[in-house]
C-alpha cells in the first residue's frame, strides 16, 4: 500500500500542512479530518505544502474544494506551495490555479498571508 | 397420564413407608409385654425406613452451594434438639422397665412416643444423609461417589449388624463396624474442596456455622445416647434405626469439626485466594468476549472494566492509535494527541486523564512505545511536575497493547493509594492486555472484511450502471470515422462519454470524468448523461452548454465532488469544430505532421459558482482539414503507470498520435492502447481508461467513393 502522511506545523499564525505520498480516495478522508480539525479550531490561514506529494486523485482535489468556501468566508485562505510539476499539472488541468493561489515555495505563500493580515 | 404415573410412583414409596410403619406400630402394641420380640418386628421397621429413604431420594433436589446445606443441617439439628427437650420438659409419662437386655414399655403412650420420636429422628437422619451428600459431592471427582458409597455401606452394615438383637445388648461386630465407619469418615472428610473456593466472607460464615453444627449435633448425640430416656425410645423401636441415627450424628459432628478446622487454616490465604478467583473469572469473561468481537464499542468498554477487576484498580482507560478507528467512527472518543485517542474510560473523566498526562514529567506513551514493556508508577506525586496536582491518583500502571509487532494502544489503571500495585498486578494486567490486544485486533479485522465485502458489492453495482450509461454503439456517419475504447478499473473511476446528433449537421461529443469512485461516481454520471441528452439541443454553443451544465450540476453535487468535461460540436458539412473544456484533459488535434493539445481555459463542473465558472470558461473553434485526427481521452491514459513507475504522460500520447496520424481511426486507437499497455507492462489499470478517436474525411468523401 502506498503511504500517506500528514504533518501540521504552525508559523506566524499560518497552519502549514505537509502532505506526503499518495493522496487518493482511500487516504483523502485522513486529509479531510485534518482540515476539519483546523477549521473547528478556527484556524483559517492554511498553507498546504505539496513538496512530497507523489500522487493526487480527484478525491484528494475534492478536499481542497470542500473547505475553500468556508475558509474564505472567515477571511482566511487555502494556499498551495512547492508542487512538483506532475502534481501541478493535475491541478492545472482542472483549473485550480484560477481559483487557488499556488506558489513555488512556502516563503512566498507565507509572505502573502502576512501581507493580508 | 405420565405425570400421574410419576406422582403415583413417588406416592407409592410414601404409602408403603407409612404402611410398614403402621405395621411396626401394631406389632409393638400387640407385643407390648412380650419378653422376646419376633423377627418380623425389625423387618417391618427397617422396610418402613427403607421406603422413606426411597421417597426422599426421588424427591431430593440437589443444592450446589455447600454453605447453604450446612445451614440446613444446622436448622434441622436445632429443630431436633428443641423437639427432644420439649419432650423432656413436658414430662410426659413414658418409661421402660429393663429386664436383662429387654426394654418393656410401661404403658401404650410410651409405645406411641417411641414410634413418633423415631419417625422424626429417623427421617431427619435420612434427610441429613442427603444433605451431607450434597456437600460431599461439591466439585466431585472420580472417586467421590465411591468414597461416599463406602461410607454409606459401612453405616448400613453397622446398622444391620444389630439386627434382631435385644435393645440393650450389643454385638462386637457392631462395635468394630462402627469404629471402621468413624475411621473412614475421618479419612474421607479431609477432602473438602469447597472450602478453598469460598470467599473470605463465606469462610467466616462457614467457621460460625460449622461450630454451631458441632455443638448442636454433640448435644443431640448426648440426648440420644443409649443410657438416656430419649435414646431408649429409639433403641426400643429398633436398634438398627438407632445405630443408623447415631452414625449419621457422628458423621455430621466429625465432618463439621474437620470443616471448622480446615476453614480456620484457610483463613490467612483467603484474601489472596479471593483475588486470584477474581482474576480468573475476569480473564474467563474476556475469553468469552473474544468471540463477541462484532461490537467494537462494547469490546473496548469491557476491556476497561475487566482491567479494573483484574488489578483491583479504581479507574482505567484505553488509548489506541487513531488509524485503528474507522474514519467517521461513532465511538465516544477524545484525542490525546495527533495520533492517539482515548476510546474508553471508566471512573475517570477525560479532563482528569488530560491532567494526568500533562502533570507527568515523562511522556508515558512514548516511553511504553520505546520500551514495549508494562510500566508502573508507584508514587504519582513524585513523578509528576507538581503543578495542578489535585488528581486522585496515587499509583498508576500502563500496559502496551501489541499485535503483529506494532504498538497500537495502551491500557492504563490507577489507584488513589501510593504503592497500590505490585508486580503480580502488573503481570496479570499484561497477560490480560495480550488477550485484549488480540480481541481488539480481531474486531478490527472483522470490521475491515465486512467493509471490503460491502465495497466489492457496491463496485459491481456501479460498474453495471456505468456500462448501461455509456453508448451501446457508435454512430455511423459518412464524413467521419469514430472509434471509442473503454476499459473499466476494478473500482469504477467515473469515466463517461457520449455522442449525439444535435441536428442533421451537427454532432455533439462529450467526454468526462466524475470525481470519486463507486456508486456516487455512477450516480453523477447518470445525472451528466441526462444533462447532456437534454441540454445539447438547446445550447448549441459548447461554452453555453457547459455554463448551463455547471448551473444544474452545482445545485446537486456534493462540495467535494466535481466533473471534468470536454464538450465539442462538429459541423459535418463544414468541418468546423467548436470545443470548450471544463477542467478535463485537453484534446489532441493532429493535422498532417503537426499534433497539438487544444486547451481552452475552464474549471471543472461543480468547482465554482456560476459567475466564477463563466468567468473562466472559453471556447475554441478549429476548421478541420481532410484526414485530421481528434483524440479525446481521460486521465486513465495519461496517468497509466506500471507499479512504482513513471506515468504514460502527455508527451508520449502526443507522439503516438503524431506517429500514427495517417492510419485509420481504429488503427490509431489500437496503437495508443498497445502503447499504453506496453508502458504499464500490461498491469491492470488503476483508473477507468476512455479513448475516442475521430478522423475527418471531409465533405469530399462522396467523391472518393465514386473514384473507387
Amino acid at each position: 500500500m502506498n503511504d500517506f502522511k500528514i504533518k501540521i506545523r504552525e508559523q506566524s499564525d499560518v497552519q502549514i500542512i505537509d502532505l506526503k505520498g499518495y493522496l487518493d480516495a482511500h487516504t483523502a478522508s485522513e486529509f479531510e479530518q485534518t482540515m476539519q480539525k483546523l477549521i473547528n479550531e478556527k484556524k483559517f490561514n492554511i498553507l498546504v505544502n505539496c513538496k512530497n506529494l507523489s500522487y493526487i486523485s480527484s478525491a484528494g482535489l475534492g478536499v481542497f474544494m470542500a473547505y475553500i468556501e468556508e475558509v474564505r468566508k472567515y477571511k482566511g485562505d487555502i494556499k498551495l506551495a512547492n508542487m512538483p510539476p506532475k502534481i501541478y499539472n493535475v491541478f492545472d488541468i482542472l483549473g485550480f490555479p484560477l481559483i487557488y493561489e499556488i506558489y513555488n515555495n512556502e516563503e512566498e505563500a507565507l509572505k502573502k498571508f502576512l501581507k493580508k493580515s | 397420564m405420565v405425570n400421574f404415573r410419576k406422582n403415583f410412583s413417588k406416592l407409592f414409596n410414601l404409602i408403603l413407608a407409612v404402611a410398614f410403619f403402621i405395621f411396626g406400630l401394631l406389632v409393638d402394641i400387640i407385643g407390648k409385654n412380650f419378653e422376646t420380640q419376633p423377627i418380623y418386628k425389625d423387618v417391618f421397621k427397617i422396610l418402613a425406613f427403607l421406603f422413606f429413604f426411597f421417597y426422599i431420594k426421588v424427591n431430593w433436589k440437589r443444592e450446589s452451594i455447600p454453605l447453604r446445606r450446612l445451614v440446613a443441617i444446622l436448622i434441622l439439628g436445632v429443630v431436633l434438639i428443641t423437639l427432644t427437650l420439649t419432650l423432656s420438659i413436658l414430662s410426659v409419662n413414658f418409661e421402660f422397665q429393663e429386664k436383662s437386655n429387654i426394654l418393656i414399655p410401661v404403658n401404650f403412650l410410651t409405645i406411641f412416643i417411641s414410634n413418633l420420636v423415631t419417625l422424626i429422628v429417623g427421617v431427619s437422619s435420612l434427610i441429613l444423609l442427603f444433605a451431607i451428600r450434597d456437600i460431599f459431592y461439591y466439585k466431585q471427582k472420580k472417586n467421590t461417589a465411591r468414597n461416599f458409597l463406602i461410607l454409606n455401606l459401612l453405616l448400613i452394615a453397622t446398622a444391620i449388624s444389630s439386627f434382631n438383637i435385644d435393645p440393650l445388648d450389643s454385638r462386637l461386630l457392631t462395635k468394630i463396624l462402627f469404629g471402621l465407619f468413624i475411621f473412614s469418615t475421618f479419612i474421607f472428610s479431609f477432602k473438602m474442596p469447597w472450602i478453598v473456593y469460598l470467599t473470605k466472607k463465606d469462610k467466616a460464615l462457614t467457621i460460625l456455622f460449622s461450630f454451631l453444627v458441632i455443638v448442636s449435633f454433640s448435644v443431640l448425640s448426648v440426648l440420644y445416647q443409649d443410657s438416656s430416656q430419649t435414646g431408649k425410645l429409639v433403641l426400643y423401636y429398633s436398634p438398627v434405626i438407632y445405630n443408623f441415627t447415631k452414625g449419621i450424628f457422628s458423621l455430621i459432628v466429625i465432618y463439621s469439626i474437620i470443616a471448622f478446622l480446615s476453614t480456620i487454616f484457610h483463613l490467612p490465604t483467603a484474601d489472596a485466594f479471593d483475588k486470584k478467583m477474581n482474576e480468573i473469572s475476569s480473564l474467563h469473561n474476556l475469553s468469552k468476549l473474544i468471540t463477541q468481537v462484532l461490537d467494537f464499542d462494547e469490546l473496548v468498554s469491557t476491556v476497561t472494566k475487566t482491567t479494573l477487576e483484574v488489578c483491583e484498580a479504581e479507574a482505567s482507560w484505553l488509548e489506541i492509535n487513531k488509524t485503528f478507528l474507522k474514519p467517521n467512527h461513532k465511538y465516544k472518543s477524545f484525542e490525546t494527541d495527533s495520533s492517539f485517542a482515548v476510546i474508553a474510560h471508566l471512573n475517570i473523566s477525560p479532563q482528569d486523564i488530560k491532567v494526568i498526562n500533562e502533570s507527568l514529567i515523562i511522556n508515558l506513551r512514548e516511553k511504553i512505545a520505546t520500551d514495549r514493556k508494562p510500566l508502573i508508577i508507584q508514587n504519582f506525586k513524585m513523578e509528576s511536575s507538581g503543578k495542578e496536582n489535585n488528581s486522585k491518583v496515587g499509583s498508576l500502571i500502563a500496559v502496551p497493547l501489541i499485535t503483529r509487532d506494532e504498538l497500537f494502544g495502551v491500557l492504563y489503571a490507577t489507584k488513589s493509594m501510593e504503592y497500590g500495585f505490585d508486580q503480580e498486578d502488573l503481570d496479570i494486567a499484561s497477560a490480560f492486555a495480550d488477550q485484549a490486544a488480540i480481541a481488539i485486533d480481531n474486531s478490527k479485522l472483522i470490521e475491515k472484511s465486512i467493509e471490503r465485502e460491502r465495497l466489492v458489492r457496491e463496485m459491481s453495482l456501479a460498474q453495471g450502471m456505468q456500462q448501461k450509461l455509456l453508448p451501446q454503439r457508435i454512430p455511423e456517419i459518412k464524413a467521419i470515422e469514430i472509434e471509442a475504447f473503454f476499459s473499466p478499473a476494478f473500482e469504477v473511476g467515473g469515466d463517461y462519454y457520449d455522442f449525439l446528433m444535435i441536428d442533421e449537421q451537427n454532432l455533439a461529443i462529450v467526454i468526462g470524468d466524475v470525481s470519486g469512485k463507486g456508486i456516487s461516481a455512477a450516480f453523477y454520471m447518470s445525472e451528466m448523461k441526462g444533462i447532456f441528452q437534454s441540454l445539447c439541443k438547446i445550447f448549441p454553443s459548447p461554452k453555453q452548454f457547459l455554463v448551463k451544465a455547471n448551473e444544474v450540476i452545482s445545485a446537486s453535487i456534493d462540495k467535494k465532488s466535481f466533473i471534468s468535461l470536454v464538450y465539442a460540436t462538429l459541423n459535418l458539412e463544414t468541418g468546423l469544430l467548436r470545443v470548450a473544456r471544463a477542467g478535463h484533459c485537453p484534446i489532441i488535434h493532429s493535422s498532417g505532421t503537426e499534433a497539438k493539445y487544444i486547451r481552452p481555459n475552464g474549471i471543472g463542473l461543480g468547482m465554482g459558482n456560476n459567475k466564477l465558472f463563466e468567468k473562466f470558461i472559453s471556447e475554441v473553434e478549429i476548421k478541420l482539414s481532410n484526414n485530421d485526427v481528434l483524440v479525446f481521452y481521460t486521465d486513465g491514459i495519461t496517468e497509466a503507470h506500471p507499479t512504482g513507475g513513471e506515468e504514460y504522460g502527455y508527451t508520449r500520447l502526443l507522439e503516438t498520435v503524431k506517429r500514427n496520424q495517417s492510419k485509420s481511426a481504429i488503427e490509431i486507437r489500437d496503437e495508443i492502447i498497445s502503447s499504453v499497455n506496453q508502458h504499464t507492462n500490461n498491469e491492470p489499470p488503476f483508473d477507468d481508461i476512455t479513448l475516442i478517436i475521430l478522423k475527418w474525411f471531409g465533405k469530399k468523401i462522396g467523391d472518393k467513393d465514386e473514384r473507387f
